[in-house]
């Protein structure tokens, strides 16, 4: 029971409080490139939450069962980035061939994938926490999560932007940044929250 | 074919050249890593403990140490350094701590967990300079009580660690298995399993009564002396005379006290804090109070809308014989502490004139007035009781 | 190849191109080490160290790399010489190491790095790709350089960990923390906007388009813009 609490306290502060996007700073081009509408916001998201999942699954064996054995730590970010960018190429083909439905919807933000630092982070961080490999989905399934929910979130709060005046200087990115810099503020709220949910 | 091979090739060349590269820098780097790895084991046991020289580990197995220490290490002028791991709200807390040779904290360092709220970085700093005497005193954070109380509570484990270390000898047994391991030698029969009664006759300076389970006898708590009895109230362990004699004069009392219930709704007058009221067979009287505290006064977003139970008996003369909180739902780390005997045993013997000096719960003024306004309704309901329906 | 064109692609990173700035390039460890100007600092220096390694053996490789893979092959010359980088610090700077984090092995997949290497090393001579990798790496350093300085001087009232009297009475915390670093990013490019206005040809907008990967995918970017 004590294992489920870990993994319901992973996931939890993996979406919330560490929330990749908003206090990690990690994936934050696509954040901000593909947050402007909601349905590519949704789609970028799961196919994130996607390529998270595979990629944790075979990144970990691969770093205990081959890596570690072989004494070949130093190798791990060399095969990790390889590892995610076949698995994306990987996948795109076989959803074009099988899914073609699941292509169309998802296939485009698929290589826009390949150099996303969240990957890669949620990979190199599973190990770096030391988690089990059950741990290790939990939280890649968190930090997908985390960046569904701030993808969505900020596509609503940029369509507002898009109608409102500002200033010529402040202009595109500028006046992005800074409703990104109060969407993390909104989620600081989290931290205590998640305790008092689940610490009792 | 030609450009299939020319792709093959490059993409492999470039890979195992990468990967020379990185095993020849790996096999320069990899020695000096190892040392600054270990040289930060020795430098994390200094961060806790300046002073400390020459840290060895201690063997583990040799002591009986608390749970919570995993790992030990002595030094030249009688410090230790303490590896410890509890749990706050996450699982795997783990702490270090240094403790000089005169038992003083010199250092308490959060090393990792799944804390989330910040405080356990900076709490630690706290405990610098604590010794076992007065580590009592340091307080817990509202908003992180589980982290902190677990933090507090592993320091404790350390300090107690470097006195059995030291060669001394120290009551790790927590409050709870120190009052059953009294109880349980003063009155073997009941094989450890005891209820505390509510006591509703005179009680002299009796502070607490435990009934074994088995029926098989009273312990009385007289002080520092635990005193048992049989069903009729006589003393079966060997205590001294006048511990005997205190007890036994009111024993059998306490013991075969009888309660009837009276109907308030007869009583016009009645306080609305007394929930019931019962005669006892020794004449006195046990009431049943709410109490108004935090949870009914409170800030309207963090109550909790309950009030404060509180059983009491009471001399018809009007001194409190027992009080004692049944439940409450003050706020956690503060109000709460109205549950604690420590607060509650206060009432014992107060008297209408006196009951209002005791000391209040510290920050949380809108429980302690609550508690006492429910108290002072007690006495008055007595004397209504008294004068009869 | 006169003096002047190499002291321009010396430059243009530095200023009129800059990566962080005006290229709006490598957005992640800009916010992240942003907090401290010493790990500002020390992770300018690592991606630039990385960025001229890179960029030298990209460009002497370029005319071998066949063109169907050389994403595949610039991902792991980069990787490679990441985790060289990393593994040097982690030896000899193990505090910089500690500060830097999972950060250093992030400098894997920071576009400024992919991004000059297929925009400029692939193309150009050793000679000019090793000044674009300094110019870009002096740009990208300089440029966290200035966000981490507003943001440790008013966050935690200290310069690269030294405490300056006065302003460390009334230090905001807010912005060594997330929302202090976006913001205070985006502040900066409004600056830069205006401070270039019509000079620089500044991106407003950031989508597929800008990005430096964009020849890798190159049907979803259209795909996304179009969707725009």
């Amino acid at each position: 029971m004590e294992n489920f609490k870990t993994l319901i306290i992973i996931l939890m502060s993996s979406v919330l409080v560490n929330n990749y996007v908003l206090s990690r700073f990690l994936g934050i081009c696509p954040f901000l490139g593909v947050s402007k509408k909601l349905n590519q916001a949704v789609g970028m998201g799961i196919s994130v939450i996607f390529v998270m999942l595979l990629a944790s699954a075979v990144t970990w064996p691969i770093q205990y069962y081959i890596l570690d054995t072989l004494g070949l730590g130093y190798m791990q970010n060399l095969l990790f980035i390889l590892i995610i960018a076949s698995l994306v190429q990987f996948v795109e083909i076989v959803l074009k061939k099988f899914i073609p439905s699941l292509h169309k919807s998802l296939g485009v933000y698929l290589p826009l994938i390949t150099t996303n630092c969240a990957v890669l982070g949620v990979t190199i961080n599973n190990i770096n926490d030391k988690y089990t490999f059950t741990e290790s989905m939990v939280s890649s399934l968190g930090c997908g999560l985390g960046f569904l929910l701030a993808m969505v979130l900020f596509s609503g709060i940029r369509s507002k932007i898009e109608e409102s005046e500002i200033p010529q200087s402040f202009r595109g990115l500028p006046v992005t940044l800074i409703a990104a810099s109060f969407v993390s503020l909104a989620f600081f709220g989290f931290g205590s929250i998640v305790e008092n949910l689940i610490g009792g | 074919m030609k450009h299939n091979i020319k792709v093959v090739l490059s993409l492999t060349i470039i890979s195992s050249v990468m990967a020379l590269l990185l095993a020849l820098t790996n096999a320069i780097t990899a020695p000096i890593i190892k040392e600054h790895e270990n040289s930060a084991v020795g430098g994390a046991l200094k961060e806790v403990l300046p002073e400390g020289e020459n840290f060895v580990s201690v063997d583990l197995s040799k002591y009986d140490l608390p749970e919570t220490v995993e790992e030990a290490y002595s030094e030249d002028n009688g410090g230790y350094v303490f590896k410890l791991k509890t749990a706050g709200y996450g699982a795997d807390l783990i702490l270090m701590c240094g403790i000089d040779g005169e038992g003083v904290v010199k250092g308490v360092q959060y090393i990792s967990g799944n804390e989330t709220l910040g405080v356990e970085t900076t709490y630690g700093e706290k405990f610098n300079d604590v010794t076992a005497e007065n580590i009592e005193n340091v307080e817990t954070v509202t908003g992180a009580t589980k982290t902190t109380t677990a933090m507090k509570n592993a320091v404790k484990d350390a300090l107690n660690s470097a006195i059995i270390l030291g060669g001394g000898s120290v009551d790790i047994r927590d409050e709870a298995t120190i009052l059953n391991d009294n109880l349980k030698t003063a009155l073997p029969a009941a094989e450890g399993k005891f209820a505390e009664i509510f006591i509703t006759e005179k009680k002299g300076n009796i502070s607490a009564a435990y009934k074994a389970e088995n029926n098989t006898g009273y312990v009385f708590i007289l002080g520092e002396i635990f005193v048992a009895t049989d069903n009729n109230g006589a003393v079966l362990n060997a205590v001294d005379d006048t511990a005997k004699t205190e007890v036994e004069a009111v024993a059998a009392g306490i013991i075969n006290s009888t309660m009837t219930e009276i109907d308030i709704s007869g009583f016009a007058d009645m306080p609305t804090h007394v929930q019931k009221a019962y005669k006892t067979s020794g004449g006195n009287y046990v009431l049943e109070l709410r109490a108004a505290g935090y949870g009914i006064n409170g800030d309207k977003y963090t109550r909790s809308g309950e009030y404060i139970q509180i059983k009491v008996s009471i001399t018809a003369d009007g001194e409190i014989i027992t009080c004692k909180t049944i439940s409450q739902k003050e706020s956690e780390g503060i109000g709460d502490a109205c549950a604690k005997p420590e607060f509650y045993n206060q009432f014992t013997g107060r008297l209408e004139s006196n009951y209002g000096e005791i000391d209040a719960i510290s920050g949380a003024t809108i429980t302690t007035n609550g508690f006492k306004t429910a108290i002072s309704s007690a006495f008055t309901a007595v004397k209504i009781l008294k004068g009869g329906a | 190849m006169s003096k002047n064109n190499n002291m321009s692609i010396l430059l243009k990173g530095i200023l009129l191109e800059n990566p962080v700035l005006v290229l709006i390039l490598g957005t992640c460890p800009t916010l992240a080490v942003t907090n401290s100007v010493i790990g500002a600092f020390s992770m300018g220096l690592a991606a630039m160290a990385v960025l001229i390694c890179s960029n030298t053996v990209i460009s002497l490789l370029r005319k071998f790399i066949p063109d169907t893979v050389r994403i595949p092959c610039y991902i792991v010359i980069i990787s490679g010489f990441v985790t060289i980088v990393k593994l040097l610090i982690h030896a000899f700077f193990p505090e910089i190491y500690a500060l830097l984090g999972v950060y250093l092995d992030l400098i894997t997949v920071n576009c400024i790095i992919l991004g000059r290497a297929e925009i400029f090393a692939g193309k150009n001579t050793v000679g000019k790709s090793v000044l674009d990798g300094i110019g870009m790496g002096i740009g990208f350093t300089l440029a966290l350089l200035a966000i981490a300085t507003v943001r440790e001087v008013i966050g935690l009232g200290s310069f690269a960990g030294m405490e300056i009297p006065f302003i460390s009475d009334y230090k905001i915390e807010f912005f060594v923390k997330a929302p202090g670093g976006l913001m205070v990013y985006g502040i900066m490019i409004a600056i830069v906007t205006a401070l270039t206005k019509g000079k620089v040809p500044m991106k407003k907008e950031f989508a597929c388009e800008g990005c430096p990967s964009a020849g890798v995918c190159n049907t979803a970017c259209k795909q996304v813009k179009e969707e725009n």
